[in-house]
Formats: structure tokens, C-alpha cells, sequence
């Protein structure tokens, strides 16, 4: 069998270690700790032009119930986004925008500011109406730990149930295996019950969970807080990476290689000024004057060595990878079918 | 509303003219287009000139920023930081001018004394070892947004009218004298018109502006300079380059950080103040030739200014002011040139020719009236100098029990926000957020923007886009040129609003 190495446990490298383990290789998935999949929305926000049946079966998991099709969502702020398909608490569908919403929040805790929030859908021609819970949560702590307790829930659910707003909007809080609790205050309520999205919440947290138990599902091997901090790259090809894990390095020999580091938003890329480089000093960047577009060059996935020789068993995926746009709100789309051309790739040669 | 003086611009003369009158008993309204500083009082590198920089080239605003220095630290402590100066020169400068430089200082009564090449790094030891001739001077660094505050509010205590966000659209001239002067408020407290006995036009940069709504020229020249923000304190001392001033000669430890400064072009309006790649370049490679350490440090943001500079303009025109009148429009007085450390100066000249007009023949008090506390003390459980060190007077209002934080970059307190919402002068979010320095750190205030504007949407019904929009805006022109984990944090920053947020900004 052959062994892959994926570097990066965001959405392409889960994603392209899932794609790859079904495939039939040996794959080593290596992550350095929260996945910046966690400062999404959790949503996707077009439909996959690429691959939709893979993106679907990877991202289908009995925990969270998926919306699809024309959603429409809010931000911890008010704003709207939109997009195609969405855990289903965290949109509305489009158009079908409730006439009144209470908005719940946490007395000052940044989560929800209910004011503020209030203020920007009472401009959009929601009547909402700012609401504070009687719980208190210090603003550095989050909230999904606070209402695992039974009793801070409860003091939570017994005030919305006197709400009598169409529909009522809390901070995201719920992790991926307390889901369904959304559904059962959604009952006892008897109203809509919406979370904001706010970056680094529950929302992305969740996906990325949900996204590496997928590739563990699927037989990969998930090395957790390690970090690759060599590669040996000759005649063309990467032989062996060195991985960090606390004081211990290991050797590990390797016949296909993923990168999918991200890119200059969190550290997959250095950057040096206004230029961008490459953390592990061997493949060739391009881009230079926009950090933005800028990322690993490639040829059709494969990266290219520092020398500009095609490196036949390593590909991008993602971020890290070299773009003509990247938009914002779609890194995850962009993510997921990046992944999928980076396998065909590999899978190819 | 009747008042006997109107004055037009709340930067630092404006605010020292309205504090000066009403000290005076001269009933008198400032009005501000934006908020105080929003020139170049605000857009400046926070000097306190010892009148060393000006000593060779300008004897005159060297002489006059000696004295105005001596008196601010007396009257206005707390908002000055009384670091000292080193001017030093490095191989390859003018050997000849170090020797000029003493003459003209003690000529012009500048107080200089001269540092060995070892004591001067034994005070600095960020210092280019290499360097060969160093003088200590008193400079300083002070804060403008928290002294023309002061100005403000001493100004109001003693009964004059100040408005911010409250603009001059017209005037009419008849018989030689200014007789109407059309208004736009924001707050909706003034008529559309007034009537004042006097004008007096401070408005810095659109000086000739102002004045051509009366029909009147006024020569000036208006002169670019940009100006870092790297994070936190480099050095000890104001740092200057002893040479004939020049482009990057200076860096000046502010708060929580060190500016450098500053460059010189011609600028096209009074809002032509943008910074470009070559002028970050440019200082940082000039002043790190001074302090080896500023290579690396990290640019929070930059920004520039617009000078209003007499004559012509760039760095060989006068540092000194000019009060204009004629007989096209005799009340009309517009005073322009001037920098900020002479800022009391120019205010007593224009208040003692308002004075003259009116037949008041009060004297000046702000050489002595204290403008505030002494920047020292403790209390409750925050240090209260950092809170004097920002609002003067105002700091003891400011319950230091509650050690809730609002913006962990800069430990802006909740109740620092509360107190300025409170004092009523802060009509959005950017204001509230200039006076208490939340968002001036790293993340440039994408958070606790957020946070800072929901106790805003507690206090009045207001739309919070047009809020965010400016104060966004405004944060983002100073992160153009963002590099390094900077430019990694700007990144994040407009994900976030963009891509998670929805909000929308300019490519």
C-alpha cells in the first residue's frame, strides 16, 4: 500500500486524507492544533461546482442535520451571508426570514452583542428585539462550556419559552455531539431557533470535528499538535519528512505527499515583509506582490521545487496553494474541491 | 445662539483660542467639522520640540518652541512625557554641523549639553554604536488628542460653546465686515446662521479655504508627511538625527509605541495626507540607521498629515505662524503656519488681537492656569497614571473598581468607554474609540470595535453600519501597506469582516 503524508488538518487536508484512505492508501494525517477551518461560518457558501456527491458523503454525519439550497444566515453582528447548504440552525431559508426575532444574548459577552445585532436587522425590516439572559459568562470564556451544565441550560430554556418572537437568535454554542439539543429548545419553545455565527465559534469549531472523525472513520491516522519541520526532497521527489511531536522527532518515509498548510491568513505561509516564503524552505512561491493571490506554485497540483523542478509526488491543496482569487467567504468551497483535484492528481500518476 | 466669537477648527489653536477667550470672559463657540484633531494636530508625530530640530535653519520657532516647551510641562503635565532628546550624528554626516547646531541652540535658548559616545549609550543602549556626536535637548512626547481635549473642556468649564461634528458652509460678506455664517450641525443644536462680532478662521490645513468663503486669499503651502506606528516603546528618548532636517530623522516613544518620522511632499488638498511604500521604506531605513533595533520591530500602521506651512511649503519653509486680517472682511482674523508645541502661543496672539477688537483688556492666563493634573498617582485597583496620561482632569470620573477590559491591545477599560459617552463629545464609534485608545494595537480594533459599539447602541437608537463603516474605513487606510505578522493580522482582520461578517470594504 502506499503512504501519504497530508500536512495540514483543515478542510482540504481532512478532505483530501479522506478522499486518498478511501482510495486505498496509507494515510498519515499531521496537524498542529486548531484547524483554521474554525474561523468559518461552517457553511458552504456556493454549491460545489466539482465532486458534489464526495462533498456531501464527507460532510454527511448523523450529529448535525444539514440544510441545503438558498439559505440565508447572521453573523454575531446582524449582517447577513449567504449560502447553499448549512447546519440547520444556523440559516433561515432564504426569503423565508422570520418577521420578528428575539435576539438572546449573554449580558456584554461578545457572542451575541444583542444591541447591536437588534439595531442592524431592525434596519433590514426584522422587528428584533434585544434580549439579555439571566446567566452570566465571563467575556474570555466560551460559551459551549458554560451550557453543558444541565443547570445553566435550563435557567436558559425556562426564559426563551416566555419569548414571543417568531423566532429567536442565540450565540453559536452547541459542539458537534450536543446538536440536537438546538432542536429539542426548538420544541419546547415552539419557535425557530437560530444561532449567530461568529469566527472561531461553535459553528467552525464544529465542522473541523466533524471533518477529522470523518478521516479517522475512513482509516486515517491522525497525529494530533505535531509538526513536519523537514522535508527530504531528491531527483524529483519527496522521500521522508521529519515530524516534531513534544521533544520526539520522527523519521517518516513516504511515497505521495499533501500540503495543506493554509495559507498566509493563519501560518501556513511565512511572510517575510510583503513577501511570502516557504515555512519548510524547499518549494518554489509565487506571488509576491499580493499576498492575498500569492502561494505555492504548482502544475496542476504538483508544487515545484526550490530549484523549479515539477516534484512529481507532492501536491497543494487549499489555501497554501497559489490562487488567481480568493474570495472571501468561500475558502471552504475553494478548500474542498482543491483537495479533490490535488487527489485526482496523485491518484493519476 | 449669541456669542461675541466664532471659531472655526477644533484642532490645537482653535481649542487653545476658545480655552484663551473664555479664561478671558470672551463669550465665544468653536466649531469643528469631524472631531478635534482631525488635521494636523491629530496627524502629527507627538513632539514636544525642545526648538533643537529648528535651531539652525529657524532661529525664531526655535526660540519660541524653548519657551512653549517649558511652559506646557508646566501646565499640561499630564499629557506630556518628559522623555529628553538625544540628537546624534553618525559616520558620513556633515562633520561641520554638530558645532552649528550647539552655537544656534544656545543662541536661540534652546538648553543643549553634549553626551560622550559612552554616555549617550549607556542612557540609550538601543543606540548605533558608531555614533559620533550626541546632544541631549528637552524633547518630549506629548499627546494632541488628550491636550486639545483638555483644551475643550477647560475652555467649556469657563463658559465657552464648543461643537465637534459641526461644520462652516458659507459666509456672507457686506459693508467689509463678516455679518452671517452659515452652519451645518450634526447634532441639530445650532441654527442654520450666527452672527458673531468676530471670526476667527484656525482651521490649520483649509485655512485658505475658510477664508475664500469670505472672498479672502491667504497664502499657504501645504506639505505632506507620513508617519509608523511600530509597536511598543524602541527607545528611551526622542531620537533625532543631528543634520539640517531631512526626511526619517526622528522617533518618538509614544504610550504604548514609538513613531517614526516623518517625510515631505507637496500635497494637493488639505486631504491628500496618503502614505506611500517608498516614504515606509524610506523611514524606516533612516531612522533604524539611528536605532539598529527599529528593522525589526513591528509596523503597527502608518498614517500621514497634511502641514499648513506659511509661504511655500516642504522643509525649508518657516515653522512659524502669521495672523491675517484685511479690510475686505475686518472681523475676520485667519491664522495659519505654526506647529503644534507653539499651539499656546499662537492662541494668546489671536486672542489678544480678538481682545483688541472687542475692547476687552483682559490678559492671557494659559501660561500658568494649570490645564489639568500632574501625571502621576494610583488608585482602586488600576493604575491611575496611565488614565491622567489620557484624560487629564477627567480621569478621576473613571470608576477604577470595575477591571472589566474592552480592548485587550491597549487595556482600555469598560468604564474609560462609559465615562466618554458620558462626557457627550463622542458622537461615533471612531471617536470614542480616538479618545480612549481602544483599537490602537495590533488587531487595529476589529474586536473591540465590536464590544465599544454595543455599549454605544445601549445609550442612544442609532444605525451601527454608518459607526462601523468610518471606523473601519479609517483603520484600514493605515493598514494599506501592512507587512510582516502585521499584514498576516490584516489578513485575518478583513476575513473576518468580509468573509465571516458579510461587511463590505473596498478591495
Amino acid at each position: 500500500m502506499s503512504r501519504v503524508l497530508v500536512i495540514g488538518n483543515g478542510a482540504a487536508g481532512a478532505f483530501s486524507a479522506w478522499l486518498l484512505a478511501k482510495g486505498g492508501w496509507e494515510v498519515t494525517l499531521v496537524g498542529r492544533g486548531t484547524s483554521s477551518t474554525a474561523l468559518s461560518t461552517g457553511c458552504l457558501r456556493s454549491a460545489p461546482k466539482l465532486c458534489r456527491d464526495e462533498i456531501l458523503e464527507f460532510l454527511g454525519n448523523d450529529d448535525l442535520p444539514w440544510a441545503t439550497d438558498g439559505r440565508e444566515g447572521i453573523s454575531r453582528i446582524g449582517t447577513s451571508y449567504r449560502c447553499w447548504m448549512s447546519p440547520s440552525h444556523s440559516t433561515w431559508n432564504d426569503g423565508g426570514a422570520p418577521k420578528s426575532v428575539a435576539v438572546a444574548g449573554i449580558g456584554e459577552h461578545p457572542s451575541l452583542p444583542v444591541r447591536t445585532t437588534a439595531a442592524m436587522l431592525n434596519r433590514r425590516g426584522i422587528k428584533a428585539i434585544p434580549f439579555i439572559m439571566p446567566v452570566q459568562v465571563p467575556p474570555e470564556a466560551p460559551l459551549s462550556s458554560r451550557f453543558r451544565d444541565e443547570e445553566a441550560w435550563e435557567v436558559m430554556a425556562a426564559e426563551l419559552e416566555q419569548l414571543s418572537a417568531e423566532a429567536i437568535l442565540l450565540p453559536a454554542m452547541v459542539s458537534l455531539r450536543d446538536y440536537c439539543r438546538l432542536d429539542q429548545l426548538e420544541r419546547r419553545c415552539g419557535r425557530e431557533i437560530l444561532e449567530a455565527v461568529t469566527p472561531l465559534g461553535a459553528p467552525g469549531l464544529r465542522l473541523a470535528d466533524l471533518m477529522l472523525s470523518k478521516a479517522k472513520e475512513a482509516g486515517v491516522t491522525v497525529w494530533d499538535g505535531r509538526k513536519v519541520i523537514d522535508l527530504d526532497v531528491s531527483n524529483g521527489a519527496v522521500r521522508e519528512a521529519k515530524v516534531l511531536g513534544g521533544s520526539e522527532v520522527r523519521l517518516v518515509a513516504l511515497d505521495a505527499l499533501v500540503v495543506a498548510t493554509g495559507g498566509p491568513l493563519v501560518d501556513g505561509l511565512n511572510i517575510d515583509g510583503r513577501e511570502l516564503t516557504d515555512p519548510f524552505g524547499r518549494f518554489q512561491v509565487t506571488g509576491h506582490e499580493d499576498a492575498l493571490r500569492g502561494g505555492y506554485d504548482n502544475r496542476n497540483g504538483r508544487l515545484v521545487s526550490s530549484d523549479g523542478q515539477v516534484i512529481v509526488n507532492a501536491v497543494g491543496a487549499g489555501d497554501c496553494l497559489s490562487s488567481k482569487g480568493r474570495e472571501y467567504g468561500h475558502g471552504l468551497n475553494q478548500a474542498l474541491e482543491s483537495a479533490y483535484r490535488a487527489v485526482q492528481t496523485l491518484e493519476g500518476s | 445662539m449669541r456669542k461675541d466669537v466664532l471659531i472655526i477648527g477644533g484642532g490645537a489653536t482653535g481649542a487653545g483660542i476658545a480655552r484663551d477667550l473664555a479664561l478671558r470672559g470672551v463669550e465665544c463657540l468653536l466649531l469643528e467639522m469631524g472631531d478635534y484633531c482631525n488635521g494636523a494636530s491629530g496627524g502629527n508625530h507627538g513632539l514636544l520640540h525642545s526648538g533643537g530640530r529648528y535651531a539652525v535653519k529657524d532661529p525664531p520657532s526655535a526660540s519660541e518652541c524653548a519657551v512653549e516647551n517649558e511652559f506646557l510641562k508646566q501646565v499640561a503635565p499630564f499629557c506630556i512625557e518628559n522623555t529628553g532628546g538625544l540628537f546624534i550624528s553618525l559616520p558620513g554626516d556633515d562633520a561641520e554641523f554638530p558645532d552649528a547646531f550647539a552655537r544656534s541652540c544656545r543662541s536661540a535658548g534652546v538648553p543643549v549639553h553634549e553626551l560622550t559616545s559612552k554616555e549617550a549609550l549607556a542612557s540609550e543602549p538601543g543606540l548605533n554604536p558608531d555614533l559620533e556626536r550626541c546632544f541631549m535637548v528637552n524633547d518630549g512626547s506629548i499627546d494632541p488628542f488628550s491636550l486639545v481635549q483638555a483644551n475643550v473642556d477647560d475652555a467649556r468649564a469657563a463658559g465657552a460653546s464648543v461643537l465637534n461634528h459641526c461644520s462652516v458652509a458659507g459666509m456672507t460678506v457686506e459693508g467689509g465686515r463678516v455679518v452671517r455664517v452659515e452652519v451645518r450641525d450634526r447634532r441639530g443644536v445650532l441654527q442654520d446662521t450666527i452672527a458673531p462680532e468676530v471670526v476667527v478662521n484656525a482651521a490649520g490645513a483649509w485655512v485658505s479655504v475658510v477664508a475664500r468663503m469670505a472672498g479672502r486669499h491667504i497664502p499657504m503651502g501645504l506639505d505632506q508627511g507620513s508617519m509608523l506606528v511600530l509597536d511598543g516603546r524602541q527607545c528611551a528618548h526622542v531620537i533625532d538625527r543631528l543634520r539640517p532636517p531631512s526626511n526619517g530623522d526622528i522617533a518618538v516613544p509614544n504610550h504604548t509605541s514609538t513613531i517614526l518620522g516623518t517625510t515631505s511632499r507637496p500635497a494637493r488638498s488639505p486631504e491628500d495626507a496618503s502614505v506611500s511604500r517608498e516614504d515606509i521604506d524610506l523611514l524606516l531605513r533612516e531612522t533604524s540607521a539611528m536605532l539598529p533595533r527599529l528593522r525589526r520591530g513591528r509596523v503597527i500602521r502608518t498614517y500621514g498629515g497634511v502641514r499648513p506651512l506659511l509661504g511655500g511649503g516642504g522643509r525649508e519653509a518657516s515653522r512659524s505662524f502669521a495672523i491675517f486680517s484685511d479690510e475686505g472682511a475686518e472681523n475676520l482674523l485667519s491664522v495659519a503656519g505654526g506647529k503644534l508645541t507653539t499651539y499656546r502661543l499662537m492662541a494668546e496672539k489671536v486672542s489678544d488681537r480678538v481682545c483688541d477688537m472687542l475692547g476687552n483688556g483682559s490678559k492671557c492666563l494659559t501660561h500658568r492656569e494649570p490645564l489639568g493634573p500632574p501625571a502621576s498617582g494610583s488608585g482602586g485597583t488600576i493604575p491611575l497614571a496611565r488614565l491622567v496620561r489620557k484624560y487629564g482632569r477627567l480621569a478621576s470620573s473613571i470608576d477604577t473598581t470595575d477591571g472589566r477590559v474592552m480592548c485587550s491591545c491597549e487595556q482600555v477599560l469598560r468604564s474609560e468607554v462609559a465615562m466618554v459617552l458620558k462626557a457627550g463629545d463622542a458622537l461615533t464609534l471612531a471617536d470614542v474609540m480616538r479618545r480612549t485608545r481602544a483599537g490602537m494595537g495590533y488587531c487595529q480594533g476589529f474586536d473591540c470595535s465590536l464590544s465599544v459599539l454595543e455599549i454605544m447602541m445601549g445609550t442612544e437608537d442609532g444605525d451601527p453600519l454608518p459607526h462601523l463603516d468610518e471606523f473601519l474605513r479609517e483603520r484600514e487606510h493605515g493598514l494599506a501597506h501592512a507587512s510582516g505578522d502585521q499584514l498576516r493580522q490584516e489578513l485575518l482582520r478583513r476575513h473576518v469582516l468580509r468573509g465571516v461578517y458579510g461587511l463590505e470594504g473596498k478591495e
